[in-house]
C-alpha cells in the first residue's frame, strides 16, 4: 500500500504542478485507527497527505457533481463506475475529470473488526502482507485482512477501473462470483419472513439521510423527502414512511446504483440498505441486460425501452 | 348486527390512462357489463404518468389493492409512454413483492378503449385476488 | 447520605423492584447496537457497554412527538393534547456525559418564558442513575469540556464499577430517597478505596484533546476566515452528528393530515440539512456545507455559552466515531484554536 500511496502522491504533484487540474480529491489518514478520510488538495506541496489503504471506503465521486473546475480524482473500481454514470447524466464532463484509477482489493469493514474484538478499543492498526495488526490496551490481534471486507466488496465483480486516465497499481483478477446469489436466496423465503426482515431493518433507521447524502448518484437539489406539495412521505421514523423512503430511494437509483456500498458504510445503525438496491440491480441486469457504470455508451435502462421488453408480470386474463 | 369476515369488501384503486383503459371502462359501463364495484377509478393522461408514489401512497392510506392500466404497447396515445411505464412497472412490482407485499395486491394491465369486456374481466380478477388476500396490513401507515 | 454498595448480580432484581413504581429506561442490546429503551424486566438492562448509539435525550425529547391531534366533526376542531399522567421515569445506567447533557436540555426546554410541557411532563419526576466510565475511550473528551468520567452533573445517583459490585454515590436528595426505599448496604472503606482508585485511573486516562481556554473568543474572531471552507469541504450535510448528539435539540413542527383529521408533530431537525434555513422566498442564508458546519461549531462553542452559560458539547465522541466522512470535531477545534 505504501508504494501505491507514493504513486498517487507523485501523480497528484505532477498534475498540480503542470496545472492540468485545480484540485485533486483523494484520501488521507483519518483521526481514528480504522479510518481514512476524503481530502482536497490544491497545492502540490499538500500531495504528501494523500494515502491509499484498506480504509478508503468513501465514494469520492460524491464530490464531483456540478463542479466547474477540472479535477483529478482518486477512484477505485466502484468509484469509477459512479463517475461513468455521472458523466452519462451530465453532472460532470469526461474532459473535466482526470481519473486516477486504482484496481481495488476491497476495503475493510471496521464494524466487523470491532465486532470481532467484542468492543475492545483498537488504538493502533498496522497493515502487513495480508494481515491487519490491531493493537489496544494490553492486547494485539492479527487478523486476515480479506476476511473482514465490506459485503459490497465481497460481492464486487468490477474491482478494476472501467475507464481511467492514470492507473495506479496493477489490474486485479475479477472474481467470477454470482453476486446476486444471496438475493435469489432471500427470495426463497416466505413473504412474511421477508416482510419481517425488511421491517426489522427499517426500524433501525433514524432518517439521518447519511445514506442518501453519501451516495454519488443521489444529487437532487430537492429530494422527494423534502417535498411538501404534495408530501409524499412523512418525516418521522414511522415504519411505513421509513420503508417507503428506502423503497423509493432504491427505485430512484434503479439502473443507476453501482453497488459501491457507501450507503451501508455511512449508516450509523447498520441498516441493510443494499438489500433493496441489489434486487433492483439484479432485475435490471436480467430484464434489461444493463449494468450501471460499466460503459459510457450504454443508455440508462429507464431512459429507453425495447418494444419487446418483458411483460410476463402483467395481468392478462 | 355482527359483521363476519366474508362481509368485508376490499377497496381497490385503479389508475387508468385516459385514452385507452379509462375509455374501456366507460365502454363497459355503457354496455351494461357487470363488474365488481370495489374499484375506485383515478384517471391519468397516460400510464407513463404513473409515479410509483401513487401506488405506495395508496397502500399507505389503507387501500387493499391497486390496479394500473394503460394502452397496449404500440398503441400509446403519446407514442411511447407505456413503454417507459412497462419498465418501471416491472421493477416496482418485483420490488414490492420482494419486500414481502403480498403478490396480487398491485397489478398492471393493458386494456384498450374497445375492450369493455376485458376491463370488466381484469377488475373481476383483481378483486377476487385481493379479496382472497384480506385487508391490507403491510405498508399501511398507523 | 453515605455511599452504598450493590452487587452486580443484584441489579436485575433491583430494577424489577423499581419497575413496580417507575417507567425504567436502560441500555439494552439490539443485535449489534446498544440503545437506551424502556425495559419490561431487570434482566434486559445491558450495562457492560461503551455508550448507546442514540443519546438518552430521545427519552425526554422523542424523535417524533405528537403535540396534538385534531379531527373535524360537528363544526369543531376537536383538538386533543396527548399529555398523559405517566408513572415517573427512571433513567438507569446512562453515562455521565449523557447525564450532563440533561443540564443543558433543561435550560432549553424549561426557560422562564417558555416551558415545554411535553418535555417537562416526563422530566419532572424523573430520576437519573448514571454509571461512571472506568474505561473511557480514546474518542471521549468529556474532561476537555468541563465534564469527566465520574462527573455527577445531571445525575441523582452515580454508580462506580469496582468489579463484582457497584458503589452508589448519592448526588441529590431525589437519589437519596430512591436508595432509602431500597435498604442498600453502606459501602465499606476498602470498597470506597477501590472506587477512588478507579476514578483516578479513569480521569488520568482521558487525554485533553481540545483547548477550551480562549476558544470562544477565537471563534468569535474567525467567523469570516476561509478556514471554514477548508475544514467543512468533506461534510456531506447529513444528520448523523446532530441526531446522535446528546445536546442537540433543534426541531421542526410538521402537520400530517389524514382525511378530515390529523396531527401536529414535533420532529428532530438538523442544522446540517440544506433546507434547515431555506426561507419561503427561496433565500437560504446557509446555502453550503461551509456555513452550516460553521454554525454547528459556533452554536456549540460560542452561542450556547452566551445563551445558557455552558458549552453545548459534553465530549461523548459519538459524532467522532459515526461521521461518515470522519470529520472530527476535535481536529476542527484544534485547528481553530491554533489560528
Amino acid at each position: 500500500m505504501t508504494d501505491l500511496s507514493n504513486q498517487i502522491r507523485e501523480s497528484a504533484r505532477k498534475l498540480l504542478q503542470q496545472r492540468e487540474v485545480e484540485l485533486v480529491i483523494g484520501f488521507e489518514q483519518g483521526t481514528l485507527p480504522l479510518r481514512n478520510t476524503p481530502c482536497f488538495i490544491r497545492g502540490q506541496e499538500e500531495a504528501e497527505r494523500l494515502i491509499w489503504g484498506s480504509f478508503c471506503d468513501n465514494n469520492l465521486a460524491n464530490y464531483l457533481v456540478k463542479r466547474q473546475e477540472k479535477v483529478a480524482i482518486v477512484a477505485k473500481g466502484c468509484d469509477v463506475r459512479a463517475i461513468v454514470e455521472l458523466i452519462k447524466e451530465k453532472q460532470v464532463t469526461r474532459e473535466q475529470v482526470i481519473i486516477i484509477g486504482i484496481p481495488c482489493q476491497g476495503m475493510v469493514d471496521r464494524r466487523r473488526i470491532e465486532a470481532e474484538l467484542e468492543g475492545k478499543e483498537i488504538l493502533e492498526v498496522g497493515e502487513g502482507d495480508d494481515k491487519l495488526i490491531l493493537k489496544g490496551d494490553g492486547f494485539t490481534r492479527v487478523l486476515n485482512w480479506n476476511e473482514y471486507l465490506y459485503p459490497s466488496c465481497e460481492a464486487c465483480t468490477h474491482r478494476n477501473p472501467v475507464i481511467y486516465d492514470i492507473l495506479i497499481g496493477d489490474m486485479v483478477e475479477e472474481k467470477a462470483t454470482d453476486r446476486y446469489a444471496d438475493i435469489a436466496e432471500f427470495e426463497t423465503k416466505s413473504p412474511e419472513e421477508r416482510w419481517q426482515y425488511i421491517s426489522d431493518e427499517a426500524s433501525k433507521c433514524i432518517r439521518c439521510y447519511a445514506c442518501r447524502n453519501t451516495c454519488p448518484l443521489c444529487y437532487c437539489q430537492e429530494c422527494f423527502v423534502d417535498d411538501t406539495h404534495p408530501q409524499w412521505i412523512g418525516k418521522t421514523t414511522n415504519i411505513s414512511d421509513t420503508i417507503i423512503f428506502h423503497i423509493m430511494r432504491a427505485l430512484h437509483l434503479a439502473g443507476r446504483c453501482v453497488e459501491c456500498g457507501a450507503c451501508e458504510r455511512a449508516c450509523p445503525t447498520g441498516v441493510d440498505i443494499r438489500k433493496l438496491n441489489r434486487k433492483l440491480a439484479s432485475d435490471v441486469k436480467e430484464l434489461f441486460h444493463y449494468e450501471a457504470g460499466i460503459s459510457l455508451d450504454q443508455v440508462a435502462p429507464l431512459a429507453t425501452f425495447r418494444p419487446d421488453d418483458p411483460e410476463g408480470f402483467m395481468l392478462n386474463p | 348486527m355482527k359483521r363476519e369476515i366474508n362481509d368485508w369488501e376490499p377497496k381497490i384503486v385503479a389508475f387508468l390512462c385516459n385514452w385507452c383503459s379509462y375509455a374501456g371502462a366507460d365502454l363497459a359501463g355503457v354496455s351494461r357489463i357487470q363488474y365488481p364495484s370495489n374499484v375506485r377509478i383515478i384517471r391519468v393522461p397516460c400510464s407513463g404518468r404513473i409515479n410509483p408514489f401513487f401506488i405506495l401512497a395508496s397502500l399507505q392510506r389503507g387501500v387493499d389493492g391497486v390496479l394500473v392500466s394503460g394502452c397496449h404497447p404500440g398503441d400509446c396515445h403519446y407514442l411511447t409512454g407505456n413503454y417507459s411505464a412497462r419498465r418501471k412497472f416491472a421493477l416496482l412490482k418485483n420490488l414490492l413483492e420482494y419486500v414481502g407485499l403480498e403478490e396480487g395486491r398491485v397489478q398492471f394491465s393493458w386494456v384498450s378503449a374497445a375492450e369493455g369486456g376485458r376491463f370488466a374481466e381484469v377488475v373481476a380478477r383483481v378483486t377476487e385476488r385481493v379479496k382472497a388476500l384480506g385487508p391490507a396490513k403491510r405498508l399501511v401507515k398507523r | 447520605m453515605k455511599a452504598k454498595i450493590i452487587r452486580k448480580q443484584d441489579i436485575a432484581d433491583l430494577l424489577d423492584n423499581l419497575l413496580r413504581k417507575y417507567e425504567v429506561f436502560a441500555p439494552v442490546k439490539r443485535d449489534d447496537l446498544v440503545v437506551c429503551d424502556r425495559i419490561g424486566s431487570g434482566s434486559e438492562a445491558f450495562l457492560d457497554y461503551t455508550n448507546s448509539i442514540k443519546p438518552p435525550k430521545e427519552i425526554l425529547f422523542p424523535q417524533s412527538e405528537t403535540l396534538f391531534t385534531y379531527s373535524s366533526f360537528d363544526d369543531a376542531a376537536n383538538i386533543k393534547v396527548p399529555l398523559s399522567k405517566e408513572r415517573p421515569y427512571l433513567l438507569f445506567g446512562i453515562r455521565p456525559c449523557d447525564a450532563r447533557s440533561l443540564t443543558l436540555l433543561d435550560k432549553v426546554f424549561n426557560e422562564e418564558k417558555y416551558k415545554d410541557v411535553y418535555y417537562l411532563n416526563r422530566r419532572a419526576n424523573m430520576v437519573v442513575v448514571a454509571i461512571g466510565c472506568v474505561k473511557p475511550r480514546a474518542t471521549c473528551f468529556c474532561t476537555s469540556v468541563g465534564g469527566g468520567p465520574f462527573s455527577p452533573e445531571g445525575s441523582d445517583l452515580l454508580l462506580a464499577d469496582i468489579g463484582d459490585d457497584y458503589i452508589v454515590q448519592v448526588i441529590t436528595d431525589k437519589g437519596a430517597k430512591l436508595l432509602e426505599e431500597r435498604e442498600a448496604e453502606d459501602a465499606g472503606e476498602d470498597k470506597l478505596a477501590l472506587m477512588r482508585k478507579a476514578i483516578r485511573e479513569a480521569e488520568a486516562s482521558i487525554l485533553p484533546q481540545i483547548t477550551i481556554d480562549g476558544l470562544k473568543e477565537k471563534l468569535d474572531r474567525v467567523f469570516d476566515d476561509p478556514i471554514w471552507g477548508v475544514l467543512s469541504e468533506k461534510c456531506i450535510s447529513c444528520g448523523v452528528c446532530t441526531y446522535l448528539c446528546p445536546t442537540c435539540y433543534c426541531f421542526d413542527i410538521v402537520d400530517e393530515a389524514r382525511d378530515s383529521g390529523g396531527e401536529r408533530l414535533r420532529i428532530w431537525d438538523s442544522c446540517q440539512f440544506p433546507l434547515f434555513t431555506l426561507q419561503a422566498s427561496g433565500v437560504n442564508p446557509r446555502p453550503t456545507n461551509k456555513e452550516r458546519y460553521r454554525q454547528r461549531i459556533m452554536h456549540k462553542f460560542s452561542y450556547c455559552i452566551d445563551d445558557y452559560g455552558q458549552i453545548g458539547c459534553v465530549g461523548c465522541g459519538r459524532c467522532v466515531t459515526e461521521c461518515p466522512v470522519n470529520l472530527d470535531i476535535r481536529q476542527v477545534l484544534t485547528t481553530i484554536s491554533n489560528k
